[in-house]
């Protein structure tokens, strides 16, 4: 990173001889370590110093460092730092005054009095902000990793992409709360799988076991963590460095390092849920299918919208309706061999299901109307789905 | 030391703990012999809360000397005459009471049977019998309790206030004096009359005169805000009184629930009572109910509970369906009426001025009505200017006299629409007076019964679970609910028996979504325990049509034209329940032509 010349230079640079941390910065830099970091702060904290970031100036990298106890990121930037040093100041705040300040302008931070205050000044503006004891700042306790791999960043965004629509809500069920990552073999290939469910529908997506990644334990990534691994790694084409013991993951990549603390549970046993001997076989072009159930949906005024599917031979009968808007019904050409089925699904399942295929056709096998339903990806056999049927 | 037979007089002493528990009960006890007895007319004096003195004259059958002397003994009745306890045609049938009281206190009785010259006395205290002696005395019977629990001191000490103690007392009569209106009632406190129920007029047919006795007792807001129940269902018939749910209070004391003439508490009948008004009170409020169950005796176990307050049915989900069924029939039968209260409220509000006090009880019985805020400028007046988008047909043009309310036409109860005040209030003329409706929740319990028309119409989504939920739970709960669980598969949770301290849940509904379902299955199991009734599960469908309702109904502050707020008045009007929101507040408040006229004092 290209950083102009100080423009302030002198009498004033280091002249505090109460000061602790000096430390100027690219305002763009900082907005967007600041925004990463701050992401995790909650807004409403029962503990003062969780609202704040740990600010670390040391030898020209401006480490920030925010945590809600669960997660923790760090993301380091450089900085030119005139003396280094240590403070808290309030995450949001800060993040809010930075995010207004003009479009290139120098930030510097400094460290007043005996850490009570940092004043930041850009330009003209200047703030002061009340700090808290860097020495309170928790720190997420450190400890072995006994697992380390690498992943692209391409492959762990399809990872979760496919999988967080399924992660539960619902906490009385906190073992479902997350994505449930572990080594498995899957038809002879050792693969890493991951599994989300709220118990009405389930994602299971695989790839290829990284190496290192043998013998690793099955762990729960709450959901917290799942989002923002996600938002960080939006844009990285790096490959992740991912750490992993029985109770934290650390995924590793730029100059961001996420911690998160694992979900304390045993994830049920999914693989008896995923029917084997489903034999009612459809094929539809996802596209057609997906903006088929989306209009036949819109007529039902429940919160379940639920629609029914009429599979005939070679032809779906997609119908929906509520007693007060009325009914629809649409018809799409499919390929379907079987008897004569009809089945219900809530249609918002339906569509995220079909909204994470990114093939053409998608490919359901059913047993009966009361029985869970396979679905997957015709091109892409990573990714499979069941949903369970709705009662219509 | 050896296991002895206990001496009579200890035995009855026993028994009178759980029959003669406080002087109320003794009251009652005594009253229901007078009644028992054929009584038209039963006095009732009591001193210092009964403590001192209960003395009940009657003028029933009386007894003979030879009766008297029995009667005070353990067990000896005149009413099981077959030695069938199948045959209880009477309210008392265990010969107890006399023997209990005469253990603990200092019992007198006077009696003279109708044939019979003279009466005959007798004395019982502390179990000690003097008598029977020839006394001067007018048909029935006169009995005197005196020095209450003197024999038995530790329930002396366990007694409240004399204030207390009356009151109890009162209730017990009062609950009586409901089943019975044709004997008449008086109770005298410490030389204070406190109850004065006339006979009921003997013309008439049964309803008028419950109703005339239930309005003396509850006062005359019940009988012009309640409805008539009347059902019948395989020999069981039900009939009383169904207070409006506009007309609610916070607890649940004004619900009085008979059983063959016997007033009982029985969880059957309260669980049934709640769950028929579930949809218009909140869980807080509740409703005044007067209900008689007339159920074959050989159907109903009176033989329970010492005091007789409880009764085993042996079809109580019969039972229990025909109260629902029939208070909900009642209910919808009012339609849209609100409490004639809210008005009363609405005008006491209006009074101050007057220096008038408000009806009695209106305030504090009408559910926290709030009087319509106007600003203190007077500017939310000037500036909803309903009479500028005014455009209804019938409407009169300025200046001109209103027009006089549509006669010919169909009866429209809530009137005309004649204005919208602060974009939340629709203000209407009817036939004899004004209606003002507020908007918003009016529109919201609409919108709420559509909605419950449709579920019932279409039935509950059921959504299947991937993987089913297994709720641990104590083995009767878990039986309970297997138990009923083709009811509960009717509102979407199907659950079935995994182990004898479990369920399994397997279908849930579908517009719970993603909910706590083991949180669900242990409210239920605690609602079925406790009132015997899936209340969660009602409450949680109805929260969510309830949130839903009021998402889609229109808001207060969107201003309506008069065609719509007449067709809002029009559906209220046909829409059953409209008068109350899902909570029990009124949708709208009447006030009376009258009522109007009186405020200005031209009357």
């Amino acid at each position: 990173m290209w950083l102009r010349p100080l423009a302030k230079k002198g009498p004033f640079w280091g002249s505090d001889p109460n000061s602790r941390m000096k430390l100027v910065i690219e305002r763009a830099a900082l907005l967007k370590s600041l925004g990463h970091v701050q992401s995790v702060v909650e807004r409403r904290n029962t503990i003062p110093i969780l609202s704040n970031v740990r600010i670390d100036a040391h030898k020209g990298s401006l480490a920030l460092n925010a945590t809600d106890m669960d997660i923790e990121i760090v993301e380091s930037t450089a900085a030119e730092v005139g003396k280094g040093g240590a403070t808290t100041a309030p995450a949001h705040t800060l993040y809010d005054i930075v995010r207004k300040l003009p479009d290139g302008s120098q930030v510097e931070l400094v460290a007043t009095g005996d850490g009570g205050q940092i004043a930041l000044s850009a330009g003209r503006s200047k703030f002061t902000l009340s700090c808290l004891p860097v020495e309170d700042f928790p720190a997420m306790a450190g400890g072995d990793f006994s697992h380390s791999f690498k992943l692209g960043a391409a492959d762990l965004r399809g990872l979760i992409d496919r999988t967080r629509f399924a992660i539960s809500t619902e906490e009385t069920r906190y073992y479902l709360n997350g994505i449930y990552l572990h080594g498995t073999k899957s038809e002879g290939v050792d693969v890493l799988r991951a599994v989300a469910t709220d118990g009405h529908r389930l994602a299971r997506v695989e790839l290829p076991l990284p190496d290192g990644a043998a013998g690793m334990p099955g762990i729960i990534v709450p959901r917290k963590a799942v989002l923002e691994v996600r938002k960080l790694i939006d844009e990285t084409e790096d490959e992740i460095a991912i750490s992993l013991s029985d109770s934290k993951i650390k995924f590793a990549f730029d100059n961001v390092v996420l911690t998160s603390k694992l979900i304390d549970g045993t994830f049920p046993d999914y693989e008896r849920v995923i029917p084997t001997g489903n034999d009612k076989v459809l094929e539809a072009d996802r596209k057609l299918l997906h903006d088929a159930v989306d209009r036949v949906s819109a007529i039902s005024s429940e919160k379940s919208r639920s629609i029914k599917i009429a599979c005939e031979k070679g032809l779906l009968t997609l119908s929906a309706s509520s007693p007060e808007a009325g009914s629809a019904t649409e018809e799409i050409e499919a390929s379907y061999a079987a008897g004569h089925l009809e089945i219900g699904f809530n249609s918002r399942y339906l569509l995220e299901i079909l909204g994470q295929i990114e093939g053409d056709a998608a490919r359901f096998t059913m047993a009966d109307a009361a029985s869970p339903t396979v679905i997957r990806d015709v091109a892409d056999a990573s990714a499979v789905y069941v949903l369970m049927p709705m009662r219509v | 030391m050896p296991i002895r037979l206990l001496p009579p007089n200890l035995v009855n002493q026993i028994a009178a703990g759980e029959v003669v528990e406080r002087p109320a009960s003794a009251v009652k006890e005594l009253v229901e012999n007078a009644i028992d007895a054929g009584a038209t007319r039963i006095d009732i004096t009591l001193n210092d809360g009964g403590r001192a003195l209960i003395v009940v004259t009657d003028n029933g059958c009386g007894m003979t000397p030879q009766e008297l002397t029995v009667a005070v003994d353990r067990h000896a009745t005149s009413k099981l005459p077959s030695d069938d306890l199948t045959e209880i045609g009477w309210l008392g049938f265990r010969g107890e009471a006399l023997p209990a009281i005469g253990s603990v206190a200092r019992l007198s009785i006077t009696s003279r049977t109708p044939d019979a010259d003279a009466g005959w006395h007798m004395m019982v205290a502390g179990g000690r019998k003097d008598g029977p002696v020839p006394a001067p005395h007018p048909r029935g019977t006169r009995i005197e309790v005196r020095d209450l629990f003197f024999a038995t001191p530790a329930r002396l000490k366990f007694l409240k206030g004399a204030g207390t103690e009356l009151s109890y007392a009162i209730d017990n009569v009062e609950r009586l004096a409901m089943a019975y209106p044709e004997i008449a009632f008086t109770l005298t406190a410490d030389g204070r009359s406190r109850l004065n129920l006339p006979a009921g007029g003997t013309q008439g047919d049964l309803f008028d005169i419950h109703l005339e006795r239930l309005s003396a007792i509850l006062g005359r807001e019940f009988a012009a805000n309640s409805v008539p129940v009347a059902a019948e269902r395989e020999g069981i018939r039900l009939y009383g009184y169904a207070g409006l749910p506009t007309f609610n209070r916070g607890n649940a004391f004004a619900q009085y629930l008979f059983v063959n003439g016997r007033p009982v508490r029985d969880r059957v009948l309260t669980g049934a009572v709640r769950a028929a008004y579930a949809d218009f009170l909140a869980a807080s409020r509740h409703p005044y109910v007067v209900l008689f169950l007339e159920v074959p005796r050989t159907d109903v176990d009176v033989n329970v509970h010492p005091a007789k307050a409880e009764v085993r049915f042996r079809d109580a989900s019969l039972v229990r369906g025909l109260i629902i069924g029939a208070l909900r029939h009642a209910l919808a039968e009012a339609g849209h009426r609100a409490s004639t209260t809210t008005g009363a409220a609405a005008l006491a509000a209006l009074r101050p001025y007057l220096n008038t006090a408000p009806p009695q009880g209106a305030l504090d019985m009408a559910y926290t009505m709030q009087a319509p805020m106007v600003d203190g400028t007077g500017e939310g007046l000037a500036e909803s200017a309903p009479v500028s988008m005014y455009d209804l047909p019938q409407s009169a043009p300025e200046g001109a006299a209103p027009e006089a309310y549509p006669t010919d036409g169909a009866v429209q109860p809530l009137g005309v629409a004649r204005a919208q005040l602060h974009e939340t209030y629709i203000v209407a003329q009817t036939a004899d007076g004004i209606v003002i409706v507020d908007q918003h929740a009016a529109h919201e319990r609409l919108v709420y019964e559509r909605m419950k028309a449709a579920l019932a119409d279409g039935g509950v989504k059921r959504q299947m679970l991937l993987i089913p939920e297994v709720v641990e739970l104590d083995e009767a709960s878990a039986q309970r609910l297997v138990g009923r669980a083709a009811e509960l598969a009717e509102l979407g949770l199907l659950v079935e028996a995994f182990g004898p301290g479990a369920i399994a849940v397997r279908e849930v509904p579908a517009m719970l979504g993603d909910g706590d379902v083991s949180g669900l299955v242990r409210d239920l199991a605690n609602d079925l325990s406790a009132v015997d009734e899936a209340l969660s599960l009602k409450d949680r469908l109805a929260d969510v049509s309830g949130t839903m309702a009021c998402h889609g109904a229109i808001r207060a502050g969107r201003r309506l034209n008069g065609a719509e707020m007449n067709a809002l008045l029009r559906q209220m009007e046909s829409t059953p329940h409209a008068g109350q929101c899902n909570h029990g507040r009124p949708t709208y408040v009447e006030l009376k032509l009258k009522d109007i006229e009186r405020l200005f004092g031209r009357r």
